[in-house]
């Protein structure tokens, strides 16, 4: 025991001067912080959807590359086979040496916490649990960094067999790479591979529930780690003269592959990895009873608005063609208007009608206070519209706006969206909002005016 | 009294070549044990078998009255050991991987000590990297000895030492022996096992050809002593064949190399023949056999290459 205790402290202490494993354990995920806030800068709060993809890749690094590299080079070095030459037990080097692992990654992961926290993160919503989740998320990497340095012969090959199983892992394994972005093979892929499991759970640590004790996340984790640590062991070699490719009992590694498979098998069985996609418009998933008026418009109303309209390029109702291109000074408020439309407080609301028309507004205040923006917010209106509302239901409401022009109460500020631009007269913003209204019809419908 | 050391029969192949065919030898307390022998001879596998590091395939194994194969870890215990090709982390001071390696023991040395009596005092605080080899090797001494050792085992200590570093050594390990350590050392330099062991084992293809102190095994190879003579011009073979108690003769240009059971009544004769012949004596040398001839002459399987003499 108290040959452990050394062991432990010599092995931190070693990794704490060993400028590369530095660089690796906490550069590497500080780096990938750093990537993923830019990436992610709009959200509204700053990486609190992405710690479990973070914290993931830190122990992905640190188990997977970081521990075999250490154990590998001390093999080839010699150490390990000195250490063979005094009384102390392999397995209890082996334990402390995975115990250092696991504070160098749990250092780590406060390291990312601190500086997430630092950036604007709101604090985890259930740490406890998070600690206890993190530990197992480290739990199975180890076991699988024990196997890579029973399989790699040196550091080269550690290199390999790592990027190997990291590489996947992070692009479709939804470790860095959202699952619900990637399609549907990938997401059966990735059920395979204990990333998206490890991430899942730190999410819901972080931003959700928390879990239950009997929770399927946690439960791979652990079937992956414990035959991790148990083929690792059987696997085990001191010297670096045994070489991999001759080594007995490599049918050991099928403990590895069949509880791989099994997870992804048992995940399948639960219908628990298709992640449906939330960007794509959601039609209404049961009938509303009774339909609102715009509901009942057809085709023929549509067409029987008046498009006698002012031109695009006039200084009524402007609309940028393709074409043409905002100034770079007006680009921010337009990326303004295109990231915060959606979550912009008078769009949303019960009732479709009221948020479309609250867009429009968007559209028609900059038109009728004359701002630089004036040509380019429709279309990024028409977009978001786009997205939102089925195209069918979309030409009836905007139909609906188009001739019923003195309903809705206007706004006469776009400042809370991020552009600049109000106005006195809410009966301007009304044509405004009646004139786009019948040019997003047509151009939905491919209507000339 | 009990041998510190027992090897009986030992036996160890890696697939189908046998490194180790049969070996046997005893080392007694307080005694310095050298196992020499060409490279790949199967010294080291000896060693290994010896410390636990392989499992021999059969014979008999003890250091200090236990049974190595049955309680390996009790033997770690009582020994200390420096392999070739074992090195430490980089970035670990003398200082540290003294207190971690006496960590792994019962019984330990002072770490301060050992830094003392290994000349490492200046080094304590030193990266391993940045030691040189023959502070690197005073290290590895240095660590064999944190647990007090009944038997010390030094496999190949010189090798790869530049002759500075090699000479410090063999001081070290003649200190030892003051100390009255038993010592195990293998080696293939002759004149360290002569030098510094009480008797050595020669170990050639995987079985012991010959034990015992260096001297005797001399005295016993032969008695006859060794004479070159080289002349201008040179001397006719058939004449040189004929001086008395001349054998294994060897004439090369103006050079004649051969042994003799009686150099008096040689070289007697050999003077006579120069004056007949009106040669010109050059150079003239008579030496007794040494432990080289008897080495050579034991591992001379046609192949005896590799040896550093």
């Amino acid at each position: 025991m108290k040959g452990w205790w050394h062991h432990l402290r010599s092995s931190l202490r070693l990794h704490f001067r060993n400028r590369m494993a530095l660089l690796y354990g906490y550069l590497f995920p500080l780096i990938f912080l750093g990537a993923f806030w830019v990436l992610y800068r709009h959200d509204k709060y700053p990486l609190l959807r992405h710690m479990g993809e973070l914290l993931t890749v830190s122990v992905l690094g640190g188990a997977c590359f970081g521990l075999p590299t250490t154990l590998v080079s001390e093999r080839e070095r010699g150490v390990w086979r000195r250490y063979r030459l005094t009384p102390a037990a392999t397995a209890s080097l082996v334990a402390s040496t995975v115990v250092a692992r696991y504070f160098i990654v749990l250092t780590a992961g406060l390291l990312q916490l601190g500086v997430a926290l630092g950036v604007g993160m709101p604090a985890p919503e259930h740490p406890w649990a998070l600690a206890v989740a993190f530990t197992l998320v480290a739990f199975a990497f180890i076991g699988l960094g024990l196997v890579i340095a029973m399989m790699a012969d040196n550091v080269p090959a550690v290199q390999a067999l790592g990027q190997c199983i990291f590489l996947p892992m992070l692009i479709i394994g939804g470790v860095a790479v959202p699952l619900e972005s990637l399609p549907v093979w990938a997401q059966h892929v990735s059920a395979f591979f204990p990333g998206r499991y490890a991430v899942e759970v730190l999410h819901q640590c972080v931003t959700g529930t928390g879990f239950s004790p009997l929770n399927f996340d946690l439960l791979a984790l652990g079937v992956i780690g414990v035959t991790g640590f148990l083929v690792g062991a059987k696997l085990f070699r001191w010297d670096a003269q045994q070489h991999f490719s001759r080594q007995r009992g490599k049918a050991w590694l099928f403990p590895i592959l069949a509880a791989w498979i099994a997870v992804g098998v048992a995940a399948e069985a639960r219908n628990r990895v298709i992640i449906p996609d939330t960007t794509k418009p959601v039609v209404a998933a049961a009938p509303v009873v009774p339909l609102p008026p715009w509901a009942h418009l057809t085709s023929k109303d549509a067409e029987a608005l008046d498009y006698d309209l002012p031109p695009d390029v006039g200084i009524v109702a402007p609309m940028a063609g393709p074409d043409q291109l905002p100034d770079e000074w007006v680009k921010p408020q337009l990326d303004n208007v295109r990231i915060m439309l959606p979550y912009w407080v008078p769009s949303k609301g019960p009732d479709p009608l009221t948020r479309v028309r609250h867009a429009l507004y968007v559209a028609a205040v900059p038109d009728a206070a004359q701002v630089p923006t004036e040509a380019f917010v429709p279309g990024v209106v028409l977009n978001y519209l786009q997205l939102t509302y089925p195209k069918d239901d979309l030409v009836k409401m905007l139909t609906w706006i188009a001739s019923h022009p003195d309903e809705g109460n206007p706004i006469l500020s776009t400042s809370d969206l991020g552009l600049k631009a109000a106005v006195r007269d809410p009966m301007l913003v009304k044509e405004r909002v009646h004139y786009y209204a019948v040019k997003f019809v047509a151009k939905l419908t491919n209507h000339a005016y | 009294m009990s041998h510190k050391v027992v090897v009986r029969n030992l036996k160890k192949s890696y697939g189908a070549v046998e490194a180790v065919r049969d070996v046997s030898f005893t080392i007694e307390a307080g005694e310095i044990f050298g196992l020499l022998g060409p490279n790949g001879a199967g010294k080291t596998t000896t060693l290994e078998c010896l410390v636990g590091l392989r499992d021999a395939d059969a014979g008999e194994l003890e250091v200090c009255g236990l049974d190595v194969r049955k309680r390996p870890r009790d033997v770690k215990e009582k020994i200390g050991v420096a392999l070739q090709s074992s090195a430490l982390p980089d970035q670990i001071t003398p200082r540290e991987a003294l207190k971690l390696f006496g960590s792994f023991y019962r019984e330990q040395t002072e770490v301060s000590a050992l830094l003392e009596r290994f000349a490492l005092v200046e080094k304590a605080d030193a990266r391993f990297a940045t030691l040189s080899g023959g502070q690197r090797q005073r290290l590895a001494l240095a660590l064999a000895f944190v647990n007090k050792p009944e038997l010390v085992l030094l496999d190949e200590p010189t090798t790869g030492l530049d002759p500075q570093s090699r000479r410090e050594l063999h001081v070290e390990i003649e200190r030892m022996k003051q100390e009255g350590h038993t010592v195990l050392l293998s080696t293939h330099y002759l004149e360290e096992a002569e030098r510094l062991c009480d008797r050595i084992g020669i170990i050639v293809g995987g079985t012991i050809v010959a034990t015992g102190a260096p001297h005797d095994l001399i005295a016993q190879s032969s008695s006859r002593q060794l004479v070159t003579v080289v002349t201008t011009p040179a001397l006719d073979p058939a004449t040189l064949a004929q001086l008395p108690g001349i054998d294994e003769l060897k004439v090369q240009g103006t050079s004649a190399r051969f042994r003799t059971t009686d150099a008096t009544a040689t070289l007697a004769a050999l003077t006579q023949l120069l004056q007949s012949q009106r040669a010109d004596l050059i150079d003239l040398q008579v030496r007794k056999s040494s432990l080289e001839d008897v080495f050579l002459r034991l591992t001379d399987t046609g192949d005896s290459t590799g040896q550093t003499v």
